[in-house]
C-alpha cells in the first residue's frame, strides 16, 4: 500500500463520521417508508392485558400496549404533550376537574366506536370495588368520570390534580383504552384476546413464544403506523438475547445497564443503534429512621456521604449508570440549582460518626440477585472505609415489598420510576402517614411542601417545591440515591423511528425499516 | 407378570401422595406472602387481610392442602392468579416443547454415549479409553448455561448456522422446527452423554469378563457379534434406569436451557410462575411433573421386568 492509499484509508472513517453526521441532521427530511416487519427481543413473558386480571403492566407488556392501544395524550420527541385519543384538554381553576375532547371517528378493532362512554366504563372497571382491581391504587384520587357527550369526556378528584394529562401518557393498564364489548364478551378469555384502537392489532399469541401484531388498515393516523407487522418474542436470557440481535433474528431487543458489557459492545458496531434515553426517577435506598443506628441523623449523613457514586457505577456498569444527586434526575421537569446534595466525602462521614460515638452497625436488605449482591457488596464497601459494619441480607424479591411495608428493615432498595409527574410518587413515598413512607419520617414542613406542590400549576413554583423538599431530604438523609434511570434499548440500524423510552416503555409502534 | 404390574402400581399411591404434600409444602413455605404480592404497592394491612381471606389463606395449612388435594382428585388443577389460565390448559400449551426437547436430548446423548462406551470398552484401559474417560469427565463439569451461550456464540453469531433463539411450533413447519431445537437439545446432551457413557462402559467390561462371553469368544464369534449381541443387551440394565432418571433430570435442566433458547416450555412456564409467585401454576405444574416423573420410573421398572426375567418372577 503506497503511504497516499494508507493516509486516504486512515481518513475514511472521518469521512463516513461527517457523512453520518449530516445524515443525522437532514433526518427530519428522510421519508418514512412503510412495509416490512421487525422482530422485537423482550425481556419477560406477558401475562396478559385485562387489568382487572393483572393489575398492573411489566415492561413488556407496556411494548405491547404501545401498539395495541391509545392513551388519551402521547409525548412528543421533545417531552412535550400532544394530542392522541383526546384532541385538547382544559381544566377547572382548582384543578380538581379535567375535561377532554375526545378524537371524532376512533373505532376499537372490533369495530365498535370509542367515544366518552368507552372510556368511562373503561374507568368505571377498574374503579369498582368489587372488581378488587390492583390497578386501582394508582386512580385513587379520581372519583369519577362522566360522558357528558359522546365526545366530551370529564375526571372529577378529590385532590388537585394539576399535571393530569402528563400523567396518561404512560402506556399502564390505567391509560390505555380497551373495547367495553370485547371484554364483556370475551368475559376470561379476553385477558389474552385484547381489543384497542391501537395501530396494530393483535393476530396471534402463543404463550411464552411469541405475540404476532398486524398493521390495523383502519387507523385513525392516516399513513400510519409503517410496518406490516411486528413479532414480540419473550427472550429471558440477556446474553442469548443480544445474540439474536448479532444473528438477526431480533432487529431491536429491550436492555438494561446490568448488561453494560453488551451495550458497550453495540455502541462499538456500526451495525447496532444503542437507543438510551435518562428518564426522571432514579434507583433509591430508604432507611428506616425509627431503627438505630439509623434514628440519629449524624449517621445517615455520614453514611450517605461515604459513597463515591461514579466508582460505583464503574463498579456494577462499567460506568454506564448516571449518579444521581436528587430524587428527579435529568429526565425530569424538575432542574434544581441547589438540591442540597451532600458532598461525598468519607472524612466528613468519620468525623460526623466520630461525634456519633457508637459503634454503628445496621443490616440492609438486597434482593437475592447477581445485581442485588453486588449492590449490597459495593455499599458494604464503602461503609466499611469509614468505620461502618453493614450486614447484607439477602431476601427474594417478592418479599421485598412486604418487609418494606411492615417496616421490617434498616435500609432498604426501593425504585422512583420515570413518570411525567413527580407528584405521584414522591407524595406516596415521603408523606407522613403514607404507606409507603418507608423513611417513617414525619415533618411538617415537608407536608406542607408536597401539599402546596401539587396544588399549585405554575411550573417554577412547582420547581422551587421540588428542589426544596429535595434540599430537605437530603439533608435529613432519610432516603438516598445513587443512580438515575436510564432506559435502552439495542436496534439494527435499519430501524428508525422509535421513540425514546419514556416511562421505560420501548415503543416501536410508529418505527419503519431503512 | 399381571400381579407384578398391579403390585408396582399399588405401590405408586403413597408415592404419588407423598409427592402430592410435598409439592404443596414447598410452593406454601416459600418466603413472600401471596397477598402482599398480588396487591405490590397498595397493600395495606386492611387489603391484605380482605384478599387473604378471599384466596382462603388464613384457613390453617392443613385444610388448605386437604381442599386442594380434593379438588386435584376431580381433575381441578386450579387457575392462575395472573392470567387466568387452568393450569392444564397452561401445561397442555407447553408441555409438547418439553418433551420434544428431552426425547431429542436424549436421543442425542444415547447417539453419543453409547458407541462411545462400546468402543471404550472394547479396549478398556487403552489409550482411547483413557482419554474418553477423561474426557467425560470434562465434560460433565461443564454447567450447561456456559455450553448453551458458546454453543450460541459459535453457529448462531459466528457462522449464522443455527438460529440462536425462538420456535416453531412442529406441526406449522417441521423443518424449521428442528432447526430451533438443535442447539438447545444439544446442550442438554452434552451434560447427559458422559453419564451415559461412564455407566454403560463399566458394566460392559464386568459383563465382558463372564463366562458365557469367553464361551462365545471359544466358539469363535465374531468380537463384534459379541459385543453388540451378547454383552451390550445384559449390560443395558443400569442405563435404562439411568435413561429414566435422566428424563426427570432433563426437566430441571430444561429450567435453564428453556430460558436461555427462549423455548416455550415447562420449564419456563416454571421459572415464571417461581418469580410471580403464581402458586396456583407452580404447584400445579410441580405436581404434574413429579407424577410424570414417577410414572417413568414405574415404566423403567417394567422394562426392567423385561430386560432381566428374574425381576418379573420376583427373584431378583
Amino acid at each position: 500500500m503506497t503511504n497516499a492509499a494508507a493516509a486516504a484509508r486512515g481518513l475514511a472513517p472521518i469521512f463516513l463520521v461527517t457523512a453520518f453526521a449530516l445524515g443525522v441532521l437532514v433526518q427530519p427530511a428522510q421519508a418514512q417508508k412503510s412495509g416490512g416487519s421487525i422482530t422485537v427481543g423482550q425481556e419477560l413473558d406477558i401475562p396478559g392485558f385485562d387489568p382487572l386480571k393483572v393489575g398492573v403492566y411489566d415492561t413488556s407488556a407496556n411494548t405491547a400496549a404501545a401498539s395495541i392501544f391509545d392513551t388519551l395524550v402521547a409525548l412528543d420527541e421533545k417531552g412535550e404533550l400532544k394530542p392522541k385519543l383526546a384532541l385538547s384538554w382544559t381544566h377547572s381553576d382548582d384543578f380538581k376537574t379535567w375535561t377532554f375532547k375526545l378524537r371524532p371517528g376512533v373505532k376499537f378493532h372490533d369495530g365498535t366506536p370509542f367515544n366518552a362512554q368507552a372510556a368511562k366504563e373503561n374507568f368505571d372497571r377498574q374503579k369498582d370495588p368489587a372488581n378488587k382491581c390492583r390497578c386501582a391504587f394508582y386512580i385513587s384520587t379520581i372519583i369519577s368520570a362522566q360522558a357528558v357527550d359522546d365526545l366530551t369526556l370529564v375526571y372529577n378528584f378529590s385532590a388537585p390534580s394539576v399535571n393530569f394529562p402528563g400523567t396518561q401518557t404512560i402506556q399502564s393498564s390505567n391509560n390505555v383504552m380497551h373495547s367495553p364489548t370485547a371484554w364483556k364478551t370475551k368475559g376470561d378469555d379476553y385477558n389474552r384476546n385484547p381489543v384497542g384502537t391501537g395501530p396494530y392489532v393483535l393476530k396471534s399469541w402463543t404463550a411464552g413464544d411469541r405475540m404476532i401484531l398486524e398493521k390495523n388498515p383502519d387507523y385513525w393516523d392516516k399513513g400510519k403506523p409503517y410496518l406490516d407487522r411486528i413479532t414480540l418474542k419473550p427472550l429471558p436470557d440477556a446474553q442469548s438475547r443480544f445474540a439474536s440481535l448479532q444473528s438477526g433474528e431480533a432487529d431491536i431487543i429491550w436492555d438494561d445497564e446490568y448488561d453494560a458489557d453488551n451495550i458497550q459492545k453495540a455502541q462499538k458496531d456500526s451495525k447496532l443503534f444503542v437507543n438510551a434515553y435518562t428518564g426522571s426517577g432514579a434507583q433509591v435506598y430508604a432507611m428506616n429512621t425509627k431503627s438505630p443506628p439509623l434514628d440519629d441523623v449524624r449517621v445517615r449523613q455520614a453514611l450517605v456521604m461515604a459513597l463515591d457514586r461514579k466508582k460505583m457505577s464503574q463498579a456494577i456498569t462499567n460506568g454506564l449508570a448516571k449518579p444521581a444527586s436528587n430524587p428527579y434526575g435529568d429526565g425530569s421537569w424538575v432542574k434544581c440549582k441547589d438540591d442540597g446534595a451532600l458532598p461525598e466525602d468519607p472524612e466528613k462521614a468519620k468525623a460526623l460518626l466520630k461525634d456519633y460515638g457508637k459503634p454503628v452497625e445496621f443490616k440492609m436488605i438486597v434482593t437475592a440477585t447477581p445485581r442485588g449482591r453486588t449492590v449490597g457488596q459495593v455499599l458494604q464497601q464503602f461503609w466499611k472505609r469509614v468505620g461502618v459494619n453493614m450486614e447484607i441480607e439477602q431476601i427474594d424479591q417478592a418479599t421485598v415489598v412486604p418487609r418494606a411495608f411492615m417496616r421490617q428493615f434498616q435500609v432498604t432498595p426501593w425504585r422512583i420510576v420515570d413518570l411525567a409527574d413527580p407528584d405521584p410518587q414522591m407524595y406516596a413515598n415521603f408523606k407522613s402517614g403514607s404507606p409507603v413512607a418507608l423513611a417513617n419520617y414525619a415533618n411538617p414542613e415537608l407536608d406542607a411542601l408536597l401539599e402546596h406542590s401539587r396544588s399549585t400549576a405554575d411550573v417554577a413554583k412547582r420547581t422551587e417545591d421540588y428542589c426544596a423538599i429535595s434540599r430537605l431530604i437530603n439533608k435529613e438523609a432519610i432516603w438516598f440515591w445513587t443512580f438515575q434511570n436510564t432506559y435502552y434499548s439495542i436496534s439494527s440500524t435499519k430501524l428508525k423511528g422509535v421513540s425514546k423510552m419514556y416511562n421505560g416503555v420501548l415503543d416501536v409502534s410508529y418505527a419503519w425499516l431503512d | 407378570m399381571l400381579n407384578f404390574v398391579v403390585r408396582r402400581l399399588l405401590y405408586l399411591i403413597p408415592v404419588l401422595a407423598a409427592v402430592s404434600l410435598l409439592t404443596f409444602l414447598i410452593a406454601s413455605l416459600l418466603p413472600g406472602d401471596l397477598a402482599y404480592v398480588i396487591l405490590g404497592d397498595q397493600a395495606t394491612p386492611e387489603k391484605v387481610a380482605a384478599l387473604r381471606h378471599d384466596m382462603g389463606l388464613d384457613q390453617p395449612m392443613w385444610w388448605r392442602y386437604l381442599s386442594w388435594l380434593g379438588q386435584v382428585v376431580q381433575g381441578d388443577l386450579g387457575r392462575s392468579f395472573r392470567t387466568g389460565q387452568t393450569v392444564l390448559q397452561a401445561v397442555a400449551e407447553r408441555i409438547p416443547v418439553s418433551i420434544e426437547l428431552m426425547l431429542l436430548a436424549e436421543i442425542i446423548g444415547l447417539a453419543i454415549g453409547v458407541p462411545l462406551a462400546i468402543a471404550c470398552a472394547a479396549r478398556a484401559g487403552g489409550a482411547f479409553d483413557r482419554f474418553m474417560t477423561g474426557g467425560a469427565f470434562a465434560m460433565l463439569s461443564v454447567p450447561s448455561f456456559l455450553s448453551a451461550i458458546l454453543l450460541i456464540y459459535l453457529f448462531a453469531v459466528e457462522l449464522h448456522w443455527l438460529p440462536a433463539t425462538g420456535y416453531v411450533p412442529l406441526t406449522e413447519d417441521p423443518a424449521a422446527n428442528l432447526r430451533f431445537f438443535v442447539l438447545p437439545a444439544l446442550t442438554l446432551a452434552l451434560a447427559e452423554w458422559p453419564g451415559i457413557m461412564r455407566v454403560l462402559r463399566s458394566d460392559m467390561i464386568a459383563t465382558l469378563q463372564e463366562d458365557y462371553i469367553s464361551l462365545a469368544k471359544a466358539k469363535g464369534l465374531k468380537p463384534s457379534r459379541i459385543l453388540f449381541v451378547h454383552a451390550l443387551k445384559p449390560s443395558s440394565l443400569t442405563l435404562v434406569t439411568i435413561t429414566g432418571i435422566n428424563i426427570g433430570r432433563l426437566i430441571g435442566g430444561a429450567l435453564i436451557v428453556e430460558s436461555i433458547f427462549a423455548l416455550p416450555g415447562i420449564g419456563r412456564l416454571l421459572v415464571g410462575a417461581i418469580y410471580t409467585r403464581d402458586l396456583i401454576i407452580l404447584q400445579g405444574v410441580v405436581l404434574l411433573v413429579a407424577s410424570g416423573f414417577v410414572i417413568m420410573n414405574f415404566i423403567v421398572d417394567m422394562l426392567y421386568a423385561v430386560l432381566d426375567p428374574r425381576i418379573r418372577h420376583g427373584h431378583a
